[in-house]
């Protein structure tokens, strides 16, 4: 067993390495054919393979040598308006030297940038194309401006198929030679549904244990790696103990820095397990659907989360009621 | 309306001054003490030739004085302390306490208000020369202040008949602001008036003031109408602005709360937060008063995205009207004290945690192509059930990321095991 994260350890460095997402990695070799790269937007879920694949293209153009041609940036860490007009612009403006005239900009999570940003960045890409091309890595297009996206190729990541997810969880499994059963990779499957960061994190927390990697480990694996015990906070709620459930948001939010957009997949799908009418489940869904909706348009996290309670706390006193 | 001839400037809390003792609300004993003391001069000088009244500010003890001088026909002379501040100030009064009657024969009653006022040890002489007065003095003379035991009075207290006056129940001060209203042709809810009265905690000067305040110039004066008055002091306020805007019955009146709030809105946003499942019981009227929230709350994100700051208005709309009219079911049920925002108390608590989980989350970002925010939130809880579980791993993932000590106890969440981790990292 080897002591890397084993999501590096095991990230493809070519794109012939890549195994899923055929056409886009095929797009992507015919541009390093051509040794010419337009603009692209790499849309799609996380754990997909956009920072990789980015990443792989960046190697072929350039060699080992890639990261004297590259830069990558992280629009959630850096989103502001200046970081823009100084370290991007610094970076695009002057010619790379070489077989490759351009550089390569990959900027990751670039949904998160803020509009004014993304305005700026706008510019400077138009300014800078002969030296610069840029990559830009997002879970959802629809917050790229426009402008951008007008002059990016798209491409449009998705989640893993299961066998490829499979055949992946399985070769790692064996190069560490961790005992990996048929029902710990469903269970695998289950829980990070295709993300295949998640799924590789957890096969190798999982395997930290020293113990064969069977279900029952991931499900602990799972329960622990997200401290959140959805189940108990849906329960509360529905029991009509509005401040107690808030309470357990708060601890997962706060304490243990759960994502919102987490939680709520995991509501999502406690809702559909749950012993309710079927016509309920569909009700609550849509209640679900709507606090997740502001969650994407920018919203407090605990705030929306505990309005959707207060929503499971009244639907939880109709029924007892027999609404 | 008869009022339209009366001059609008004139201060009420004037105005409505007790003329008789008739008019003072409330402290019946102490008035009679007082009483019977200045009619005990009719028989002669009495032992105590001085009444000292000690009480809160507003509760009428100079009113009182002077309505005793209008009842018993006294000439009211009346001193403040910026007549007594040294001890020549206080002999040009002298004469006046040595005479036994005034100038036409009737009899004088002196009155030394805000004996507060003296401070520190230049005014020393005064309360000297006050003492002095007292042994000549010739008619009933009158001392007030706030405390009676400041030690610098300690001297003037022996000599003094002592005399209490306390605050006036709400009840009494509403009495009050009811007769002022009808003196004034305002037609004013009964709660409305007693909503002012609370607030005044016995301060029937500040009542007055607040009546006319919000009532002058008006026919009518609702809950709603005196629900945003403006506050004394600080911590009364959020909870009085939290009343409004969780009791309030109308869009105007919990604006208005929101707009007098000394919080800015984010910090008013959480005081709400905090605490409308306490005061929305019924599930309905708190999932809607929750929703206004999240609404709002949505404004507030859309502000952050688009930088436009007019969309603040929605924010406070939702926040405040939004919650308040979310309540259809839920009775009040009794006082429910209003709670300091956990969240924010929470978040200061847990800040040095975050602060770590946010210095491992640059370590991991560093070699793992992802951003450090979610590194934090998606890496790290991996990363600990590792460093619990598996010291070998950890050591090699404590080297690869260049972790340090206080990173790794962290994540091991238990000193000894972060110790024998830390030596194999070497």
């Amino acid at each position: 067993m080897s002591f890397e994260v084993w999501t590096e350890k095991y990230r493809p460095k070519k794109l012939a390495e890549i195994v899923d997402q055929k056409d886009i990695v095929e797009r992507l070799k015919s541009f390093t054919k051509s040794k010419n790269v337009p603009h692209c937007i790499f849309a799609g879920p996380p754990g997909t393979g956009k920072t990789t694949a980015a990443l792989c293209l960046a190697r072929d153009l350039y060699g080992e040598a890639y990261r004297e041609h590259t830069m990558e940036l992280n629009a959630s860490d850096e989103r502001g308006i200046d970081v823009v007009r100084e370290t991007v612009k610094t970076f695009a403006r002057v010619r790379s030297i070489g077989e490759v005239h351009f550089k390569i900009m990959i900027l990751d999570e670039a949904d998160n940038m803020t509009s004014d940003a993304q305005q700026a960045l706008r510019r400077t890409m138009e300014r800078y194309t002969e030296t610069c091309r840029f990559v830009m890595c997002a879970n959802y297009s629809g917050k790229i401006i426009e402008p951008i996206q007008s002059r990016c190729a798209p491409f449009r990541f998705t989640y893993l198929p299961r066998e490829a997810h499979d055949s992946q969880l399985m070769e790692i499994a064996e190069k560490e030679e961790v005992k990996l059963s048929k029902e710990g990779l469903d269970a695998i499957f289950e829980v990070c549904g295709g993300d295949l960061r998640r799924a590789i994190n957890t096969l190798q927390s999982s395997a930290s244990l020293g113990k064969p990697v069977d279900a029952k480990v991931v499900y602990a694996i799972t329960g622990k790696a997200s401290p959140v015990d959805v189940h108990e906070m849906l329960k509360v709620a529905m029991d009509g103990d509005f401040i107690g459930s808030r309470k357990r948001l708060r601890d997962m939010i706060q304490k243990y820095g759960v994502a919102g957009s987490d939680i709520i997949r995991q509501i999502h799908t406690e809702i559909f397990k749950a012993e309710l009418p079927e016509k309920w489940k569909v009700r609550l869904a849509g209640i679900v659907g709507e606090a997740d909706f502001r969650l994407v348009e920018g919203a407090d996290e605990e705030i929306q989360l505990s309005a959707l309670l207060a929503r499971l706390v009244e639907a939880g006193c109709d029924f007892r009621n027999g609404k | 309306m008869a009022n339209r001839c009366k001059p609008l400037h004139l201060a009420w809390a004037n105005k409505y001054r007790p003329k008789s003792l008739l008019d003072v609300i409330g402290n019946g004993e102490a008035i009679k003490e007082l009483t019977d003391w200045v009619r005990s001069w009719e028989k002669g000088i009495p032992k105590k030739k001085a009444a000292f009244i000690f009480g809160p500010p507003g509760v009428g003890k100079t009113s009182t004085v002077e309505a005793l001088a209008h009842d018993y026909g006294l000439e009211f002379v009346e001193k403040n302390a910026s007549d007594y501040r040294t001890e020549d100030a206080v002999k040009r009064f002298a004469g006046l306490a040595s005479q036994y009657g005034s100038l036409y024969g009737g009899r004088r009653i002196i009155l030394l208000d805000e004996l507060d006022g003296l401070t520190g040890t230049s005014d020393k002489g005064g309360v000297k020369a006050i003492t002095d007065i007292l042994k000549i003095a010739q008619c009933p003379m009158v001392l007030i202040s706030n405390s009676a035991y400041d030690p610098r009075f300690s001297t003037l207290r022996t000599n003094c008949l002592l005399i209490e006056f306390k605050k006036p129940s709400t009840s009494e001060v509403q009495k009050r602001l009811k007769q002022i209203s009808e003196e004034e042709s305002i037609e004013a809810e009964d709660v409305a008036l007693k909503f002012i009265a609370q607030r005044s905690g016995g301060d029937v000067r500040s009542a007055v003031n607040d009546l006319q305040a919000l009532g002058q110039g008006k026919g009518i004066l609702t809950y709603d109408d005196v629900s945003w008055l403006g506050y004394r002091d600080r911590q009364d306020s959020i909870f009085n602005v939290l009343k409004m805007i969780l009791y309030g019955k109308s869009c105007s009146s919990t604006k208005q709360a929101a707009s007098v709030a000394d919080v800015d809105t984010d910090m008013l946003f959480e005081w709400i937060y905090e605490n409308v499942p306490a005061h929305f019981t019924d599930p309905h009227d708190l999932a809607e008063a929750m929703d206004a929230l999240s609404l709002s709350d949505v404004y507030r994100g859309r502000i952050r995205a688009t930088r436009d700051w007019g969309f603040m208005r929605y924010v406070v709309d939702y926040m405040t009207a939004g919650v308040a009219l979310a309540r259809k079911n839920t009775k009040s049920s009794g006082w429910i004290p209003f709670r300091f925002p956990q969240r924010i108390q929470m978040l200061s608590r847990s800040r040095a945690e975050r602060a770590l989980r946010s210095s491992i989350g640059v370590k991991i970002k560093r070699k793992n192509h992802i951003s450090a925010r979610r590194a934090t939130k998606e890496v790290i809880p991996y990363l600990k059930i590792i460093f619990e579980n598996n010291e070998e791993m950890a050591a090699g993932l404590g080297k690869w990321l260049d972790l340090d000590q206080e990173m790794v106890e962290y994540l091991a969440g238990d000193e000894e095991k972060a110790e024998s981790i830390f030596k194999l990292m070497g």
